[in-house]
């Protein structure tokens, strides 16, 4: 079979595919009689109230001397570790926003940090290509920074998320701008599985998200520069389970929705999407008009989800952070137009591991902390009560 | 549908139907356990109180309010000021005053019933929602949330008061903010209408009420700096402001020895002051006061500012009450912040050496010398550069520091206040000196002028020789204490090389912002970054390649060398087969039987290589086409390296590699490394620098490097006639960042990580103009055209706006050898290449046009020069600075990055002088 006669193929059988897609994309449209907020609505169901006061900013953490481009919680929620520009991850005890530790990174280009289960270790990894773990008990060195513990390397691009394998200390799954996903033994320092890449089904380019199910952690999803979202399952490293189309810019952030059957995205195109782990449907799309001009709409750059699901944080690069109603698809608050707001583009935001408060971080060099105003609060009910 | 919304919900939320107003995300949290009870509020009947339309004479009561202003400097207003007239505060004795409240508030519509002309403004302080309807006058303060009130006071006695919120930001504050400006001024006018103002933008909590009563609008701009509140804050609060606004008429006064926040404790209470206001605060409400201390023990208002200069020596030193309420950890990242800080370093301009004040840059080279004077406060010394001498302008010697530092100003004769007409390096020595002088053996009788050198060598001013050595005596080294007069610390220390020789010391962070400069080195595949960055790296480093980065390198070596090997032989399989059919061919043409039986003698062309080798042809074949090959290599070097030196010695190998220039994929460094192969596959194989330099890429990850550097002084002008200069060499490091293309990631993402870079250095191979590669779809794309998109993306990203950029035309060399070859005009974006052809050329055999003393390649890169620069110029309305470089070449390497260097000097100098100095730019090509 002659080259020109195997390109031909080839074009032919990209051809296909594509139409293929396209009648799959319609057959879908077609399905999708309904979305959520529609749904939701013809059940009568409406947004939920919150009043400006409802949240507020109880903690600044002040300290990065850069922007701050990533932040995790503990699980025994009272912890968070930041990544920040100026070089430094900082541990940060959110009860008294004192700093527990202060790390010194040998690259400054650092993109994203996690916690370890078990809150003795902190993961983070940037422009580098590698993942360095440090644990934060190891004994400071001469000049008091904490040593790298474990280094793990092998990607061939940045390393854009990373995030701790839940009820696995040693796992760990980072995401990367070689196309790539990778699933880490931490303790050996091994890639255990890699995702993407050489296969037909991996993202095409950079993957710039992770997150892995809560309560099936042998499945995660990853957003990517190819505006696309893929679900992996950790045990069959060869191909994704599904992907999932619609965003039509790069997928910045991907998150599981708390049930661990549905996950929600925030993408480049300004919007933040639901989609259905299952059926592959997307279920509802989150998205502010705006004005005509498309250079405007600002980025959707991290989301999280309350736990109970109804409301969907997103942070977005002109400063604003919604909290959208999941169900109804309202912004019932816009955390940048209340008090104390962020003055930059909010680069991450988490939700510490109860529930009970909201961690963004800026490229105003701060993070803070939100919480509802449930003492406030009272105290305002009783004075309307009189 | 149904089935799956329900499912949305995890069993135990609340059910779908949420629509009343809480829906409580956190409802694990109810916060701590409030002590007290909560402040109810008694309605107030707005038919009631009487509104005073406007103030009867606003003049002076605006003046007033000013003043309570201006009494919000937390330092300044000792608590016992606070109240400074208690008799307007016992007029109100008679009024029934409820401030039992912890908000205070049910006082106010008892007050404002019996204060009769009295308007009590209070800006949004606590927010009440009843009193939302009182939009009181608020003249002369700018407020959120404005409530007003008015009323008579019975006996006609006005009172007059404003507290005032600092706007600052507060961090809990709200009691703390209100002590800082609660003023209470008595009226000197007993007729005049008083008021109360309270203004509070003091704390988010309070502003929060305010916006609350639906007043969102002004919000004091400084206040969106305010901090740090929480809800136990909100609870702690509340009883302050019971006595800030519950205003009892008892007047409580607040002790002068209080916490600054809660008002409570003694002078005997343990308490931490602000190292910046010296505001105190007690146990529990310092961390509420000081919130993260990013740095250190600061108010959250004070961040920032410089601290006091008695604080100075309290740096870094935790008190136990710290040490108490912090784990040690979080203690000792408090103070490691307290002494990086730069707000909280000494101030360059408060030291004044030789009466000149200091530069940024002097001091830092005071403080980091090897030898630098203890304990630096703020006040005139005098320097003696030559010995070292340094003591208090009008005293004697302190100590004696590093010599030879270009600091302040020339030293005076009177500097130290001598009247014994002896003089030192200029400088008249003091009585205690000269009796010092005596004990060691100097001759002072009339008057001499001495020059004393660092290492105590002496000499008479205007002679040349050495007349001795004053610390030669041992017994000086008992004399100097006695006489308190400092002797050199450790005299070998004192040579005068040791200026020179500052390249290793450490930097403290909080300079480091300031001294390091960022270079941003970037191009596409195969323009030679990596080169540029190795050259750098050779240059200016002291260990360029350190053991570990040897290893690495060493790794990537032979992984590329297997790289090398396997196109090799895929290329012998093409060759193989090619002259097999070739043989076919001709066999069939001249061997008319179809018998053909020697199929031995057939198959054995030049390319066929032995069953063994081809068995691990295949195996390496395989294992590339499955991209697997670092994951194989270098473990499977040890084991293999016997094998390659068979295969590289095979005649098949060595008849593909004659045939090298036929194997695209091959690049063109692989023949120097596939002629050492053998050498490479050894295990205890250790990469020369050469090697390093050809070798491909950087490190094995690919991911960003960088290294740090000090442009070093050129021999020419290293003799420190250019002060500024030497000192710059000295000072500035300079980080050069290499960055794969690919770590950008898609449309340049990443590029907002490098805002602070100070030039962006984008690397071109000037050999690319006729060369292709395959993207995806497998459509050949230029690389010239490749490298000029890159270059419009980076150039056209927002976060590189208004910076300098810096081109590199690399690869000079390759032009020369193919711009005879092929023409410029392959690519289509040079189709106008014009070049002049001298017609006498064909005579020249070096090709030296000598009419015009350019070669066809100098003109070519004179073209693409002025093609980039075009360029650039109709992207960003500014000058593209373009150099040539060839990688390889040492010499062209250090040129191109001086040239960097004096990119970013000059542009120092513009942001100095202003725009006076264009003149003085530096020519756009620096060859």
């Amino acid at each position: 079979m002659s080259v020109a006669e195997l390109k031909e193929r080839h074009i032919a059988a990209t051809a296909t595919v594509n139409a293929l897609r396209e009648r799959l994309k319609q057959r879908r449209q077609a399905l999708l009689d309904t979305d959520v907020a529609g749904y939701a609505r013809s059940h009568g169901k409406t947004a939920i109230c919150f009043g400006s006061t409802d949240l507020v900013c109880c903690r600044t953490l002040q300290g990065h001397t850069g922007k701050v481009y990533s932040l995790d919680w503990t699980l025994e929620r009272n912890r968070i570790v930041s990544a920040s520009q100026d070089g430094r991850l900082i541990v940060w005890n959110a009860l008294t926003s004192q700093k527990t530790h202060a790390i010194k990174l040998h690259c400054a280009w650092v993109m994203t940090c996690a916690f370890a289960p078990n809150g003795q270790s902190v993961a983070c990894g940037g422009l580098d290509s590698a993942c360095s773990i440090f644990n934060l008990n190891s004994q400071v060195d001469r000049d008091g920074n904490i040593p790298i513990s474990r280094i793990l390397t092998g990607h061939k691009g940045y390393v854009s998320s990373c995030q701790f394998v839940p009820d696995q200390e040693t796992r760990l799954i980072t995401s990367s701008g070689d196309q790539t996903c990778v699933l880490w033994d931490v303790t050996t320092g091994q890639r255990i599985s890699v995702f993407g890449g050489e296969f037909p089904s991996g993202h095409t380019t950079d993957v710039l998200s992770v997150s892995i199910n809560s309560s099936n952690s042998n499945m995660f999803v990853s957003g990517s520069c190819d505006a696309t979202a893929r679900l992996w399952d950790t045990r069959i490293a060869s191909r994704a389970v599904r992907t999932y189309h619609g965003h039509e810019g790069d997928v910045n952030a991907v998150k599981f929705f708390p049930d661990g059957q549905r996950f929600g995205t925030g993408s480049n195109d300004g919007t933040c999407r639901l989609f259905d782990m299952r059926t592959g449907h997307q279920l509802q799309i989150y998205s502010q008009q705006h004005g005509n001009n498309d250079n405007d709409v600002p980025i959707a750059t991290s989301i999280a989800f309350s736990i109970s699901g109804r409301l969907l944080f997103a942070g977005y690069s002109n400063g604003d952070c919604y909290a959208w109603d999941t169900l109804v698809a309202e912004v019932v608050l816009n955390l940048g137009s209340l008090q104390n707001s962020h003055e930059g583009r909010i680069s991450c935001l988490g939700l510490s591991a109860d529930g009970s408060a909201l961690c963004t971080g800026s490229w105003d060099k701060n993070l803070k902390i939100w919480m509802e105003t449930v003492v406030l609060k009272l105290m305002v009910e009783r004075m309307a009560f009189h | 549908m149904e089935r799956l919304l329900k499912k949305m919900l995890p069993a135990g939320a609340p059910p779908l139907a949420v629509d009343s107003a809480d829906y409580p995300f956190a409802i694990e949290y109810h916060g701590p356990p409030v002590p007290y009870d909560i402040p109810e509020v008694i309605p107030i009947e707005i038919g009631r109180i009487p509104v005073v339309p406007s103030l009867p004479s606003p003049g002076p009561l605006k003046k007033r309010s000013k003043i309570g202003r201006l009494a919000v400097d937390p330092a300044g207003a000792s608590p016992t000021s606070v109240i400074e007239n208690h008799t307007a505060m016992d007029r109100l004795d008679s009024v029934e005053v409820r401030s039992s409240g912890a908000l205070g508030s049910a006082a106010f519509p008892d007050r404002s019933a019996e204060l009769s002309d009295g308007i009590i403004d209070s800006s949004g302080a606590v927010g009440f929602k009843e009193v939302e309807g009182f939009d009181g006058s608020s003249e002369g303060i700018d407020s959120s949330g404005v409530l007003g009130f008015s009323g008579e006071v019975k006996e006609g006695e006005g009172f007059e008061g404003s507290w005032e919120g600092t706007g600052s930001s507060g961090v809990v504050g709200f009691s703390s903010e209100f002590k800082k400006g609660e003023r209470l001024e008595g009226s000197p006018d007993d007729t005049v209408h008083g008021r109360v103002l309270t203004e509070s933008a003091l704390s988010s909590e309070s502003e929060f009420r305010s916006s609350a009563l639906g007043d969102d609008e002004a919000l004091n701009p400084e206040a969106k700096r305010a901090v740090v509140v929480t809800f136990q804050d909100s609870a702690r609060s509340s009883g302050p402001a019971s006595l800030a606004i519950g205003l009892s008429p008892r007047g409580r006064r607040v002790k002068k020895e209080a916490c600054y926040q809660c008002l409570k404790g003694s002078r005997f209470t343990e308490k931490e002051a602000c190292l910046a206001c010296d505001a105190k605060y007690c146990s529990g409400c310092v961390l509420w006061a000081m919130g993260s201390m990013p740095e250190g023990r600061k108010c959250v208002s004070c961040i920032g500012s410089s601290i006091m200069e008695t604080k100075m020596e309290k740096l870094g030193k935790p008190s136990r009450m710290l040490k108490r309420l912090l784990s040690s950890l979080e203690v000792q990242q408090v103070m490691r912040s307290e002494m990086d800080c730069e707000a909280n370093q000494l101030r360059p301009d408060d030291i004044c050496v030789n009466e000149k004040k200091l530069t940024q840059e002097e001091m830092v080279l005071l403080q980091s010398c090897p030898c630098p004077p203890s304990k630096l406060k703020p006040g005139y010394y005098w320097y003696d550069k030559f010995s070292g001498f340094w003591g208090k302008q009008g005293h004697k010697p302190h100590k004696v520091i590093s010599p030879n530092l270009n600091v302040g100003g020339n030293i005076m004769k009177n500097a130290s206040n001598g009247n014994t007409g002896v003089l030192i390096n200029g400088r008249e020595i003091t009585k205690v000196e000269l009796r010092m002088l005596k004990w060691a053996g100097v001759q002072c009788a009339g008057k001499p002028h001495f020059w004393v050198n660092a290492d105590g060598t002496y000499q008479e001013e205007g002679q040349k020789n050495i007349k001795g050595q004053i610390w030669g005596k041992p017994i000086l080294k008992l004399l100097g204490p006695v006489l308190s007069l400092p002797i050199p610390s450790n005299p070998s220390n004192l040579s005068g090389e040791e200026v020179n020789n500052m390249v290793n010391r450490a930097v403290p962070d909080y300079l480091e912002q300031k001294t390091l400069r960022r270079l941003l080195l970037v191009g596409d595949q195969g323009s030679g970054t990596s080169t540029i960055f190795k050259q750098a790296k050779f240059l200016y480093g002291s260990v360029p390649f350190s053991e570990d980065e040897r290893q690495d390198i060493k790794l990537v070596i032979q992984r590329n060398i297997y790289n090398y090997l396997g196109i090799l032989l895929e290329g012998r399989e093409w060759f193989e087969e090619e002259s097999l059919t070739d043989k076919r061919k001709s066999k069939q043409f001249h061997s008319s039987g179809p018998e053909n039986n020697g199929s031995d003698e057939h198959d054995m062309t030049e390319y066929y290589i032995s069953p063994r080798l081809k068995a691990f042809s295949d195996w390496l074949l395989k294992i590339m086409a499955s991209g697997n090959l670092e994951a194989v290599f270098p473990a499977a070097t040890r084991v293999y390296a016997p094998l390659v030196e068979e295969l590289w010695n095979a005649a098949a190998i060595q008849a593909t590699y004659r045939r090298r220039n036929e194997l695209r994929l091959l690049p063109s460094v692989a023949s120097y490394f596939l002629e050492q192969v053998v050498d490479i596959c050894r295990v205890e194989y250790e990469p020369s620098d050469m090697d390093i330099l050809y070798a491909d890429g950087i490190t094995s990850s690919n991911g960003l490097a960088c290294t740090d550097f000090f442009f070093p002084c050129l021999a020419g002008d290293g003799n420190g006639n250019d002060v500024d200069d030497h000192l710059d060499t000295l000072l500035i490091r300079y980080q050069l960042i290499r960055l794969h293309t690919k770590s950008l990631g898609e449309k340049c993402k990443w590029l907002d990580m490098f805002e602070d870079v100070r030039l962006v250095i984008f690397c071109v191979a000037l050999s690319d103009y006729d060369e292709y590669f395959e993207d995806a779809n497998g459509v050949g794309i230029n690389k010239m055209m490749e490298s000029k998109r890159l270059f419009e993306s980076i150039v056209g990203h927002p976060a590189l706006d208004q910076m300098d950029f810096l081109l590199i035309l690399n690869k000079f060399d390759l032009l020369e050898q193919k711009i005879d070859m092929a023409s410029l005009t392959l690519c289509e974006w040079f189709d106008d290449f014009n070049p002049v052809v001298s017609h006498n050329r064909p005579n020249n055999n070096n090709s030296r046009n000598i009419s015009n003393g350019a070669t066809m390649a100098q003109q070519a890169f004179h073209y693409i020069a002025v093609k980039f620069k075009k360029l650039f110029y109709s992207l960003t309305g500014r000058k593209l600075h373009v150099t040539l470089a060839n990688g390889l070449d040492l010499d062209s390497v250090d040129a191109a990055l001086r040239y960097a260097w004096e990119i970013l000097k000059w542009e120092d100098e513009r942001l100095a002088f202003g725009e006076a100095v264009d003149s003085t730019e530096p020519s756009s090509y620096s060859q």
